[in-house]
């Protein structure tokens, strides 16, 4: 359980070089003591660097890559091996794989963001109203996130993509119906730390109304564990569609999806490796990344949420 | 103590019946039948006959009560795809290779992974520190289809030491106990570490030792013994997840578990052996949770001996 962080003010003295001539400490932004706590961790800095590039490649794919995902311009060079003109081969329909992969990024990047902010949207409101009131509708939502943690959520998933159908946007569901679960919980143990602080309970008694409060105050002072559970969301999302897609319920052909290039690639990994290798590393490299940022990122905003 | 058993029972009754109606309508919801003619196209008349035998005739609501009926007598029914036995026995054939697998890749990588965060947390900042951190890391964070996929690609395409998959001999177990066992490896060696180091750092830590206890008497005895209680609650949630077998990693290794039939029963609208399936690793995981809740208090003496509930 998430505890009052009320060590977080003091430890704000603390950080060294910050006094001024008569040695008192410089009022910051709170934001800024966290920057330079995320600095100070190098892993987190670099996963996030490795981050910001492959963000970048699946922005500007269109620049970095010679054609465009689905054209089958190599037909006479199909399945052939790495090479100086093909980076990571070909692939059995005649295009480029080095394309495909980048354009991949754009697939598992795009839903792990859309998915986490589905995920924010859903368990922001629900865990500041299990906060804020408790008792029963607090015990009605822990009650669902109880039925969350004990059905298999692979199952589960995958049951609902046969239900919708696979796309995107069923996966974006599917991911956000499993990862608003963290962030409420997340949102519900930091209102319930700030509920009964002297300043919610001064808006109280100066007739504040709970939406009110909520809004302008205990959501406010949410901002860390919201922008926490944003970031740990995204790489589940990504797993999540690269799961489906390689089971074949996920994103269809011919938009590329890491998953999906998995699933073909183990069918005839023993003649082409590279077909296997590529989209393994890039699931890889990016869920790493993506992890180890929001780790990162959690330590610095809030060092109590540690786990 | 009883009154928070009886509550928690209760709760796990409440579950079973929330998960079981929502699933039911679920699969029933997704288009298309158990019967739709792909492969042999049948006459409308022997369609009928057939949907009547298996009850899909009828309404929704009285075909889930027909089948929750039977779940109260343990009659699962009958797996479509499989006609010939039951859907229990079918889920006693599934289950072997997932138990073998599973409960062996707990079975090493938990040990393994207790004395790993055990080094680490005596030994700190050393490089078996970092070496633990970097494996719960990875372990934790890498997704089990990615580690299966590079340890097919490595162990079975390059070196050609073992086979990529099947299940029949024991040398094709290797890679996917390997597999399984990476998750518990990796939970328990950062579990470990965080306990340890927990521990160590309390007072009465500081106390054996001003009393010159040997360090070796300090770390197994006391120390050791008073961070077994998270190690302890973990196990049981884990195991039933790994031990009922991997989706992932029974596609990726070709294995005939329970993962396996999980997937051909969605594809072929299996009804039974989907809802039997997915109810039963509920129902163990809601009986984990609970006997995991149940040894923490029974273990924790600040519990046991208040006599007070858990929650």
């Amino acid at each position: 359980m998430i505890n009052s962080n009320s060590t977080r003010t003091p430890t704000a003295k603390f950080v060294s070089g910050l006094e001024t001539a008569d040695n008192l400490p410089v009022a910051q932004n709170p934001l800024y003591y966290a920057w330079r706590r995320f600095l100070g961790n190098r892993g987190a800095v670099f996963s996030g660097s490795i981050l910001l590039v492959i963000v970048l490649m699946a922005i500007f794919a269109p620049l970095i890559t010679p054609t465009s995902y689905e054209e089958q311009k190599f037909l006479t060079e199909n399945l052939s091996f790495p090479s100086a003109e093909h980076w990571f081969g070909v692939d059995d329909l005649g295009r480029d794989f080095y394309t495909r992969i980048v354009y991949g990024a754009r697939i598992s990047l795009s839903i792990g963001f859309v998915a986490a902010a589905f995920s924010v949207l859903v368990g922001l409101p629900l865990g500041a109203l299990a906060g804020y009131y408790g008792g029963a509708v607090d015990w009605f939502i822990m009650r669902v996130i109880e039925i969350f943690s004990v059905v298999p959520p692979l199952m589960a998933a995958l049951l609902f993509a046969a239900l919708a159908g696979g796309g995107f946007v069923s996966i974006v569901i599917i991911a956000a119906l499993f990862g608003w679960v963290q962030v409420c919980l997340l949102v519900r143990g930091q209102v319930m730390a700030f509920r009964n602080k002297e300043f919610i309970r001064a808006a109280q008694a100066l007739g504040a109304t709970p939406r009110y409060v909520i809004y302008r105050h205990l959501i406010p002072n949410s901002i860390s564990p919201v922008i926490v559970g944003f970031v740990q969301a995204i790489p589940l999302a990504m797993m999540l569609e690269a799961g489906l897609s390689f089971l074949g319920v996920g994103i269809a052909p011919p938009l590329p999806s890491w998953g999906q290039m998995i699933n073909l690639g183990i069918g005839i990994m023993f003649f082409y490796w590279h077909l296997a290798l590529f989209p393994t590393l890039a699931l890889a490299i990016t869920v790493l990344s993506t992890t180890l940022f929001g780790d990162g990122l959690r330590d610095a905003l809030d060092p109590t949420l540690k786990g | 103590m009883v009154g928070y058993v009886i509550r928690r029972l209760l709760s796990v009754c409440v579950t079973f019946f929330v998960v079981s109606i929502l699933l039911f309508v679920m699969m029933h919801a997704i288009p298309g039948g158990p019967f739709d003619a792909t492969e042999m196209p049948l006459s409308e008349a022997a369609k009928a006959t057939i949907m009547a035998r298996y009850g899909l005739d009828q309404p929704l609501y009285v075909q889930y009560l027909k089948y929750m009926w039977g779940v109260l007598h343990f009659d699962f029914g009958i797996p479509y795809q499989s006609p010939g036995e039951t859907v229990l026995e079918l889920l006693g054939r599934a289950w072997v290779p997932s138990l073998v697998l599973g409960g062996a890749g707990v079975l090493i990588g938990a040990p393994l992974g207790i004395a790993l965060g055990l080094m680490a947390a005596l030994k700190r900042n050393s490089w078996v520190d970092y070496l633990a951190s970097a494996i719960a890391t990875l372990g934790l964070t890498i997704p089990v289809f990615v580690t299966s996929m590079l340890l097919i690609l490595v162990f079975a395409v390059w070196l050609n030491w073992l086979p990529a998959s099947g299940w029949g001999e024991p040398r094709k177990w290797i890679l996917p106990i390997i597999a399984y066992a990476a998750i518990p490896l990796a939970t328990y060696a950062r579990y470990t570490r965080s306990a340890m180091l927990d521990t160590l750092n309390k007072p009465f830590v500081t106390v054996l030792r001003a009393k010159g206890l040997p360090e070796r008497k300090i770390i197994f005895q006391h120390v050791l013994r008073n961070s077994a209680i998270p190690m302890v609650t973990v196990f049981l949630p884990m195991f039933i997840g790994t031990a009922t077998g991997s989706i992932f990693v029974e596609a990726m290794f070709r294995v005939p578990g329970l993962g396996a039939y999980f997937v051909s029963s969605i594809v072929t609208r299996d009804y039974p052996l989907e809802m039997a399936l997915i109810l039963m690793i509920t129902v163990m995981f809601c009986l984990a949770y609970f006997l995991a809740d149940i040894a923490y208090a029974l273990l924790n003496p600040r519990i046991r001996l208040g006599g007070k509930g858990t929650k």
